[in-house]
């Protein structure tokens, strides 16, 4: 130690104040200036991710997310995140592939609403949705809005819902399928009928798993790296609409539909076979399920493709959304601007034209009550049978 | 059966493209990006086989490996190319995708050569970067 650190450690120096007690202070809190003061004590292997997350990675199950902090490469514009730029966003995504409508459904402000503070929560949702519908709706018709709801008070998600009900470019009520309780119980069901009320789907997009007050990522635990938390979303939507069939929810609110984002298909044929074998034995306990669950799915349940799994022969995944009915339940989505981001032109295999058409379109278009005029082939462009629109 | 005959197209001077640095170039329809990995440079198609995106601006980053379950190990710094969509890890050296060689980018070859502005056409004179295409 150079004689300069003397002064330091020289008590009679640095006391402005005499004190007649020995003082021991058990808890001072220091830190750096910046993370980088740390690199050279960090295995060199893990400054790269300390630069890429920052100091908050490691807290929350988003961290590690792929890409560019989980965005991709080419989506930052000159200033500020990935998402945040119109030009930009309208350049990479609207424009390069002749997008006909997109359904906003936000960045960054999911993790806001997980907390435990239900006020709080739904202040940001509102919030959110204000400034969506006027600096974001206002800027290219082609957008549609979702209403984000914190499930944290189903009264106020309500209310929220009620607020655009003469808005009919937000198109469905949104939350996140990180929540406290499964989504098909009766805490919840001032959403739904709100959503009933105002003819909107009720959407769930992944994220908030472990985040705030939420249940961890997967129901044996706290997960060790991302792809895991990746691999076990299906699990966690499983859990939700199996839970709303077997509840109930589509016997009490016959007219809901749930749209069910980034979660994958290729599950959903296992799920909807071993639940209609389970339910023929077992129906005693719920007797209110009166239709096979894979029935209630097929009619209620909407599933967006991205990120669509690949099998090793492409043509695989056909048969999947045969088994799935798929060319009814599913709806493509890009997920733009994140890394894992599909491209309509490059994500399906070789299909069937009206099928992938309305996997592109049709099926949304009738969700949402849109109106598919002047491209592609007349069929599509009939009137939709969207509650919105009856 | 015709052979195609490839023609030599200037990049750049070699002092406008560094170690670590990279330049995408449009050439013969084609866009491809020319690398300067210490010294040594390469050219990949700026097209990723996976699904289209334009792989060459990508970040370059190391190879991270392990022999045992939680062992890192972090190498090669700066001579592997993630695509900018999906993060597929891409050699720029050999054009192979690192966990499924089968997958692979096009390359080019690249080489230093004295030029002046006559020969090809454009602003260069003295060390250039050539690439044969």
């Amino acid at each position: 130690m150079s004689s300069s650190a003397r002064p330091v450690t020289d008590p009679n120096a640095r006391r402005a104040k005499k004190s007649e007690y020995y003082i021991v202070d058990c808890d001072v809190h220091h830190t750096f200036k910046s993370i980088k003061e740390l690199y050279p004590y960090f295995p060199s292997v893990y400054r790269e991710r300390l630069e890429e997350f920052g100091v908050s990675q490691g807290g929350g199950p988003g961290y590690l997310n792929g890409g560019y902090r989980g965005r991709r490469d080419d989506s930052f514009p000159k200033e500020g995140p990935s998402g945040s730029d119109y030009d930009l966003l309208r350049e990479q995504l609207l424009d390069e592939f002749d997008i006909d409508y997109a359904v906003l459904t936000g960045d960054n402000i999911a993790g806001l609403m997980a907390g435990p503070d239900p006020d709080f929560a739904a202040a940001t949702a509102r919030a959110f949705n204000e400034w969506t519908y006027e600096t974001w709706m206002s800027r290219d018709d082609r957008f549609l809005g979702s209403i984000y709801v914190a499930p944290q008070d189903p009264h106020l998600a309500a209310q929220e819902i009620d607020r655009w009900s003469e808005h009919p470019r937000m198109v469905q009520a949104y939350a996140i399928a990180g929540a406290r309780f499964l989504y098909g119980q009766r805490y919840y069901y001032p959403i739904y009928e709100a959503c009933c009320r105002n003819g909107i789907p009720f959407a769930v997009h992944v994220t908030g798993e472990g985040s705030g007050i939420n249940p961890p990522p997967t129901a044996a635990g706290y997960p060790t790296y991302y792809i895991e938390m990746r691999m076990l979303r299906s699990s966690i939507f499983q859990a939700h609409i199996v839970s709303m069939v077997t509840e109930g929810v589509f016997e009490r609110f016959p007219d809901l539909k749930v749209n069910m984002i980034e979660g994958g298909t290729a599950w959903v044929p296992a799920m909807m076979w071993k639940f209609d074998q389970d339910w023929k034995a077992l129906r005693d306990q719920t007797p209110w399920i009166k239709r096979r669950p894979s029935e209630y799915i097929k009619e209620h349940v909407r599933f967006t493709t991205q990120p669509l799994e690949e099998p090793e022969n492409p043509k695989d995944i056909l048969t999947i959304f045969d088994w799935m009915d798929g060319a009814s339940t599913l709806m493509f989505s890009s997920d733009y601007p994140h890394w894992d981001f599909d491209s309509p032109e490059r994500t399906f295999p070789k299909m069937p034209k009206d099928q992938l058409q309305r996997i592109l379109a049709v099926n949304a278009a009738e969700l949402y009550g849109l109106k598919l005029e002047g491209k592609g082939a007349s069929e599509i462009a009939r009137s939709p049978r969207s509650p919105q629109t009856a | 059966m015709a052979t195609h005959t490839r023609q030599k197209h200037v990049v750049c001077r070699t002092d406008e493209l560094p170690p670590g640095e990279r330049k995408i170039v449009e050439v013969a329809g084609r866009s491809i990006g020319v690398f300067n990995i210490g010294g040594t440079y390469y050219a990949l198609r700026n097209l990723c086989p996976h699904k289209g995106a334009e792989l060459c601006r990508g970040r370059l980053t190391g190879l991270m490996l392990g022999e045992n379950p939680q062992e890192l190990r972090y190498e090669r710094v700066g001579e592997v190319l993630r695509c900018p969509w999906h993060g597929w890890e891409f050699d720029v050296k050999t054009g192979k995708m690192v966990i499924q060689p089968g997958m692979r980018v096009k390359t080019y070859d690249v080489s230093v050569e004295e030029v002046s502005v006559e020969q090809f056409h454009v602003s260069v004179e003295g060390e250039a970067v050539v690439l044969h295409v």
